[in-house]
């Protein structure tokens, strides 16, 4: 296991120290100073989220309103820090009951002194898994501090279970009603040239579920993946099933998931940990389904008048809708008066980012509204640069709809109590960056 | 004022005041920004109010740091708006917004003219400031007569007349001639008759710019300084307001004494008497107290009046009275006090006599060199090295080494430079000296230039007595268990010449010495193992008698390294196996080194080169400066046309050195130069050993490549046997003109054929500019890029480049900016247009100016015949039609060839190629003749194919018939021509590898007669090299 620290620092945005923790003793306690005098003073900071500044290296991370900031001094694993962070935020969250920001912290301190001595140890990660730690730290966040009920909680033996053949899941579990919880959350990269031919597109799609089982539970997944069912057709010798079968690129499984079995028969089996975790993670470059497709003319009319149109046609089912879609134009920063038309939602001018905002709350399947929009622009003292047209960009939300076109097939749950047990399962598709030059 | 009311304004501050970090603030700024804009794009236009509100706002985000770039022309508008409140922003907004390149200015002119003739004393306040801030020539066209009448007006309030003069020194800063010097002169004079302090110091800010210029028009005002200072330094008559913390305006003092500096002598000696006075009032008077700021002021008179007792060379005891003073100051805790005062003591030591003085306060100096403050222990280390002179260079030198070890590392380059250089100039003998710079190695072997040690290489050569000293010395050092590389270098380089001098002593043999070497070679990098193999060589060859089994060692180590990555260590262990085995001739080659010609230290060079770097532009400095500079001119001048090697320097006579050539006459000179040139010559016959030679040399070149200093080496022989005059020709170019002070590096000839082969390389270079070219030829166009790049720390003026072109090429030369600055590089692109065929040769004639050099040199452009051609295969079916219809004369050519250097035919084929002519194989059935074909792209001919048969006699290779044939009668001609000048004029080049294209010389225009086969030993080393 490679160092992946020798301090840790949480700063607020004007660059106080909040809470601090020093793993090694090869780093200086004013090493943060640099910090901001090199990267928080600067415009630096949001360009590379690894620096080096006199011998020590510094990486850095920006969550809500914290900054939190890893020093290292030696040839330390920039993946593994990083890593790192986001599963202690992730504890945190947990901890803290959702909300990770200053206020939290400022609420919290003796309890994030408390992890921070437990998650890592001298530079190398320890354990971060909340549901293990919960068992021992069980000082709670003081968002709810009348919710735990100690007196009729036992706490077992924490050293069996994190070394236990089942480290995530606590035996004797039991629940009235055994539910499971599946959703697929994907998001949408893509971007698109002005012509409309697609220069680069991927989903980034994950799993996640939330257990209520009582017992030692085993489950399996099935989707519709290529990979799973071809191994299906071979071992049941039958042609595969007409329908679609997708390819799963990088796939990565929370770790409950045996891949010894993976590895043999292909399928997705395993004990899941209690409550909410990410079951896995994978990627998909080929065949995916745009939900929208955006059209958009932008004239420059001399040099103060511009007239931008945009079309955005959804090609999703009719009977699906998407939400809270925005839709960013991009206008030179000399823009001084706007004026609109569109047949859905609402559009307006934002200077701070020098944008027309177009928001759309609800946006039906297969209907394309528009935009027009003429733009005034103030003639300015700086000869005449080029406009450099930025992408427009989008954001969305489209419930049971998969880019990927990704589907659950089977998830079973097999107890020795041989329970029923309900499954929920949802799809949602959200935009990454989804971006489309004019 | 003009705030009140403006709720929009303060609610915009106060949002952004209470925004938590910058992306808020920025957030708010854009919005705001879009906001203004919107208003200022109304139709409706805006009311005063409005318009005031957007401008205010816009100077404050402005002022956040924002870059607004658009408003200027409302804020420009509201300078002619009525009103006081909005004439203000409009002129406050305009000179933050705008500077005086701005169109928009232009348009403010004469409403400026206006309020400046008005008679508002608040507009023409306002109008004065604006202009006296941002105003550019055009202001200083239209307005300085307004102006200067209103400086000069009696009816002005003292107000006005102040900003007046202010932007008076504006406008002359711009323009120089809005002020008539004659007419100037008693107005000046006449201004300094002013009561009014204020107006006064704004007067003598605008006399100092105008005395700066020309002094002598301006003797009038000299009294009347003095006058002032009087006034001043007795504080009679100056109002409460004008003294700050019990002195009476400091300003006016300090300006007052620099217009003084600037008048060379003061003759008057009533003047003189007077001012005396005043300044030993002034050094009498400054004390150091607790104020800070009381300190500063009487600080800034006290120097600038010590400054100006340097320029006057007042008399000893005033002198004695500044640097007591001065020690004073030094001894202070205070740092800036010190700092001040050792900056002072270092300007002190360029007045004569002052140095035994300041002597007296060497010890305390030193003690600063351990002061915590690095910027002090810089001051303290100047002023050593300044004062240091041969009866206290021991005590610093030595005081030197020893901080050495404790120094900050940002330092210790600095400091071991300037220790070396001392150790240098002052050295009481020249042992102690080796001893220094030893010593310095070895305590801070990582920030000794190479300079340093070749330096001691050079003494340790050129002085017979110190050599066993110095071998013995660094066998000492290399003894000690961890020995720097550098060290190792220069006992490498020490030994292997002189260690058989020691031979006799105890654990000297030369086994010994080897295996001490030997020890070493593992640790050191690529760079020092070519030394140490040099060591090695030179070992064995002095190992009397032969010792076998050292023989066999060393030819192992030899072996071990034929074969290694380093070209250059390989290079070197393949030859000096080879010459090992040679025997005696061994002896010959590796012959001690001759004696270094005398060189200026490079060392001192580099430091002048430094300190002219860092030097403000206070008068004082600035005549110390041109001293300086003239003194490198005289020390710096290369010899014209490399006829006698560089004289020695003034600044090294200290040392003795048995110099070879300095002191005689003359004819000896030139003896002693053929002598010199006796011991190259030796070994020219044998040109790898030649090489050798040049390869030993290499490392020991001090300043400039080696090339450089043999090449004057070899231009003097030529001189001397007056007969082989003619080679100068593959030397020079022969267009060059003889007055050419700076002497060009590497053969300029040379170059431009290579470049007529190539489409990118070097043109020419000297020591201050490198003119590189990269060419691009399509069809009849081409497209030269010419790379002018100055080598230097200073720049490079009066840069002039003329193209002469022949009558057939149409050339056009993009701007060429008369100034090169340092260490930069200019581009100048250049069209070439090819009307018709011709041989004739374009030429550049550039000139430059650097320091008191003028060179000029008469380059040849590389837009020759071949660079239009085009290969072009064509097969039988093709080439037999074409060949028969060209039948006879003009289109046709034949023409027997005699006196061609023979050549084998693949060879002559690979000639032809690199000529851009298409060898045709298989055409020809006889297999000793050639083929080829190309086309030929000009504006008149347009693309045209030329074939051309050579036919060889396998008997006679000197002799061969070319035949050529084209559509164009005078293309065919100059084809003809251009072929069999290359073909003839070919060197003998004996050892020219295969793989590179034979050099052809001199090109000229017109056919020449073969040249004198160039087998002179000197031009072949200087090919060689």
């Amino acid at each position: 296991m490679p160092v992946a620290a020798s301090a840790i620092y949480f700063l607020n945005l004007r660059g106080d120290v909040l809470i601090n923790r020093l793993y090694r003793d090869d780093v200086g306690g004013n090493m943060v100073d640099a910090f901001r005098m090199h990267i928080m003073q600067t415009k630096e900071l949001g360009t590379c989220p690894v620096r080096q500044i006199g011998g020590c290296s510094f990486f850095y991370m920006r969550i809500s309103n914290v900054y939190i900031v890893i020093v290292v001094s030696s040839n330390a694993n920039v993946a593994c820090a990083f890593k790192f962070v986001v599963e202690a935020v992730a504890l945190f969250k947990s901890y803290f009951g959702g909300a990770f920001d200053e206020d939290a912290i400022r609420n919290n301190f003796v309890l994030i002194y408390e992890l921070l001595d437990e998650i890592m140890d001298f530079g190398y990660p320890q354990n971060l898994s909340p549901e293990i730690l919960k068992l021992y730290i069980t000082q709670e966040g003081v968002r709810s501090p009348f919710s735990s009920k100690p007196s009729d909680r036992s706490v077992p033996n924490a050293t069996l279970q994190v070394t236990g053949a089942v480290g995530w899941r606590r035996e004797g579990l039991v629940y009235k009603k055994n539910e499971v919880f599946l959703d697929i959350v994907e998001s949408v990269n893509l971007l698109m040239s002005s012509k409309g031919s697609v220069l680069r597109c991927d989903v980034t799609g994950k799993v996640l579920m939330k257990c209520f089982l009582s017992g030692m539970p085993d489950l399996k997944l099935g989707l519709n993946d290529k990979i799973g069912l071809e191994k299906e057709s071979q071992l049941k010798s039958r042609p595969t099933k007409s329908g679609k079968t997708i390819e799963l690129d990088d796939v990565t499984f929370h770790q409950c998931v045996n891949l010894t079995r993976f590895n043999s028969e292909k399928t997705v089996s395993f004990v899941p940990p209690d409550g909410e975790f990410e079951l896995m993670k994978y990627r998909i470059t080929e065949g995916v389904n745009l939900p929208f497709r955006v059209l958009p003319t932008i004239k420059e009319l001399g040099r103060t008048r511009m007239e931008v149109n945009v079309k955005v046609k959804s090609v999703f089912g009719a009977k699906m809708f998407a939400l809270g879609v925005v839709i960013k134009i991009p206008v030179p920063k000399q823009t001084a008066k706007t004026s609109f038309q569109v047949t859905s939602g609402r559009a307006k001018y934002n200077a701070a980012i020098d944008c027309l905002v177009w928001k759309i709350r609800k946006f039906p399947g297969q209907t394309e509204p528009t935009l027009s929009a003429e733009v005034e622009l103030i003639s300015t003292m700086a000869e005449k640069k080029s406009w450099t047209r930025p992408p427009i960009q989008m954001e969305f939300q489209v419930p049971m709809f998969t880019a990927s076109g990704l589907r659950v097939r089977f998830l079973k749950v097999w107890e020795k109590s041989g329970y029923n047990t309900v499954e929920w399962v949802r799809y949602i598709t959200k935009a990454g960056s989804y971006e489309i030059r004019c | 004022m003009a705030m009140h009311g403006m709720r929009g304004l303060s609610i915009f501050i106060s949002d952004i005041r209470n925004c938590q970090n910058k992306e808020q603030e920025r957030l708010r700024v854009d919005k705001e920004l879009g906001n203004v804009r919107t208003r200022f794009k109304n139709e409706k236009g805006l009311t005063p109010y409005e318009k005031k509100k957007y401008v205010w706002k816009m100077l404050y985000i402005y002022m956040l740091g924002y870059d607004v770039d658009f408003g200027h022309m409302e804020a420009v508008s509201l300078i002619s708006a009525p009103k006081y409140p909005e004439k203000q922003v409009g002129y406050v907004v305009t000179s933050c917004l705008l500077n005086e390149n701005h169109d928009f200015l232009r348009l403010a002119i004469n409403t400026v003219r206006n309020d400046i003739i008005g008679r508002n004393e608040t507009f023409q306040c306002l109008a004065l400031t604006m202009v006296g801030n941002i105003g550019g020539t055009e202001f200083a066209e239209s307005l300085a007569p307004d102006v200067q009448k209103l400086l000069l007006s009696s009816s002005c309030r003292p107000l006005v007349r102040k900003k007046a003069a202010l932007c008076l020194l504006r406008l002359y800063r711009k323009n120089p001639d809005v002020v008539n010097v004659d007419g100037w002169a008693d107005r000046m004079a006449q201004l300094l008759d002013e009561r009014d302090l204020g107006v006064l110091t704004s007067s003598m800010s605008l006399l100092v710019a105008l005395v700066s210029n020309n002094h002598e028009a301006y003797w009038t005002c000299l009294p009347k300084c003095v006058k002032i200072l009087e006034r001043l330094a007795r504080n009679q008559d100056v109002p409460q307001e004008y003294t700050y913390y019990g002195i009476p305006s400091p300003w006016l003092q300090v300006k007052s004494m620099r217009v003084l500096q600037y008048f060379p002598t003061i003759e008057d000696p009533n003047t003189r008497r007077t001012l005396f006075e005043v300044l030993q009032r002034m050094l009498m008077g400054t004390d150091v107290v607790k104020n800070v700021n009381k300190n500063n002021a009487s600080h800034a008179v006290l120097f600038e009046a010590l400054a100006f007792v340097m320029h006057l060379d007042a008399e000893k005891e005033m002198m004695s009275q500044c640097v007591a003073l001065l020690g004073k100051f030094i001894a202070v805790r205070e740092p800036n006090i010190r700092y001040l005062g050792l900056e002072n003591m270092t300007r002190m030591l360029m007045v004569t006599d002052v140095q035994e003085i300041i002597k007296r306060h060497q010890a305390q100096i030193i003690t600063s060199l351990k002061d915590p403050d690095i910027s002090i222990r810089r001051r303290a280390l100047d002023l050593l090295y300044g004062m240091c002179d041969v009866t206290n260079a021991k005590d610093i030198v030595e005081e030197l080494l020893q901080y050495l070890s404790s120094a900050d590392f940002t330092m210790r380059e600095e400091l071991s430079l300037k220790a070396a250089i001392l150790a240098e100039k002052f050295a009481p003998d020249l042992s102690w000296y080796v001893d220094v710079i030893l010593q310095l190695i070895d305590k801070a072997g990582d920030f000794i230039s190479n300079d340093v040690w070749f330096r001691v290489v050079q003494f340790v050569t050129n002085n017979d007595d110190l050599q066993p000293y110095a071998a013995a010395k660094v066998k000492e050092y290399l003894d000690k268990p961890a020995v720097h590389e550098t060290m190792v270098k220069v006992s490498a380089y020490i030994l292997g010449e002189y260690s058989h001098l020691l031979a006799r002593r105890t654990g000297c043999s030369p086994k010994e010495i080897f295996s001490i070497l030997h020890e070493k070679l593992p640790t050191v990098s690529t760079t020092t193992i070519p030394i140490l193999l040099s060591a090695y060589a030179k070992i064995l060859m002095h190992t009397q008698p032969p010792d076998q089994e050292l023989q066999n060692q060393i030819w192992a180590i030899f072996n071990k390294y034929e074969s290694c990555i380093d070209a250059e260590i390989q290079q070197r262990a393949v030859e000096y196996f080879a010459l090992s085995r040679k025997g005696a001739a061994l002896m010959d080659i590796l012959a001690e080194m001759p004696k270094f010609p005398e060189r200026q230290s490079s060392l001192i060079k580099k430091a002048e080169d430094s300190e002219v770097d860092t030097a403000e532009q206070s008068a004082i400095k600035l005549r110390a400066q041109q001293q300086t500079s003239n003194a490198l001119v005289v020390t710096d001048q290369r010899p014209a046309n490399g006829a006698t090697p560089s004289v020695p320097v003034s600044q090294l006579s200290l040392v003795k050195v048995p110099s070879m050539i300095s002191a005689e006459d003359h004819t000896s000179t030139n003896q002693a130069l053929s002598e010199e040139n006796g011991t190259l010559r030796k070994v020219d016959p044998q040109p790898p050993s030649a090489d050798l030679l040049g390869d030993l040399l290499g490392p020991l070149a001090i300043e400039g490549p080696p090339g450089a200093t043999v090449r004057s080496e070899h231009n003097a022989v030529s001189r001397l046997e007056g007969g082989l005059d003619a080679v100068d020709g593959s030397a020079i170019v022969p267009v060059e003109e003889q007055t050419n002070t700076v002497q060009p590096i590497g053969n300029i000839a040379e170059r431009f054929h290579a470049l007529c082969l190539k489409d990118s390389g070097v043109l020419y270079e000297d020591p201050y500019i490198q003119i590189g070219i990269k060419a691009e030829w399509r069809a009849h166009h081409g497209c030269l890029v010419l790379f002018l790049g100055n080598k230097n720390t200073a720049p490079l003026i009066s840069v002039q480049a003329l193209i002469l072109p022949p009558a057939h090429l149409k050339m056009e030369l993009s701007l060429v900016p008369d100034t090169i600055p340092p260490r930069a590089q200019v581009q100048c692109p250049l069209e070439v247009v090819n009307l018709w065929p011709s041989r004739d040769v374009a030429v550049l004639d550039f000139s430059y100016k650097f320091g008191t050099y003028m060179a000029n040199v008469k380059l040849r452009l590389p837009a020759v015949l071949n660079k239009f051609l085009q290969p072009i295969p064509v097969s039988a079916e093709e080439f037999f039609p074409q060949w028969r219809s060209l039948s006879g004369p003009p289109l046709k050519l034949q023409e027997v060839v005699r006196g061609v250097r023979p050549m084998p035919l693949p060879e002559m084929a690979n000639l032809l190629y690199s000529f851009w002519l298409m060898i045709c194989p298989g055409l020809d059935p006889n297999p000793n003749n050639l083929v080829a074909s190309t086309t030929f792209y000009s504006e008149n001919t347009r693309a045209m194919l030329c074939l051309i048969r050579i036919e060889t006699d396998p008997a006679d290779r000197t002799q061969l018939r070319i035949t050529l044939a084209s559509g164009d009668p005078t293309l065919t001609f100059e084809l003809k021509e251009f072929i069999k000048e290359q073909m003839v004029s070919m060197p003998t080049a004996p050892q020219a590898p295969a793989a590179a294209p034979p050099v052809p010389p001199a090109a000229q225009p017109t056919p020449q007669a073969p040249q004198i086969p160039a087998n002179d030993p000197a031009s072949l080393l200087a090919d060689l090299l």
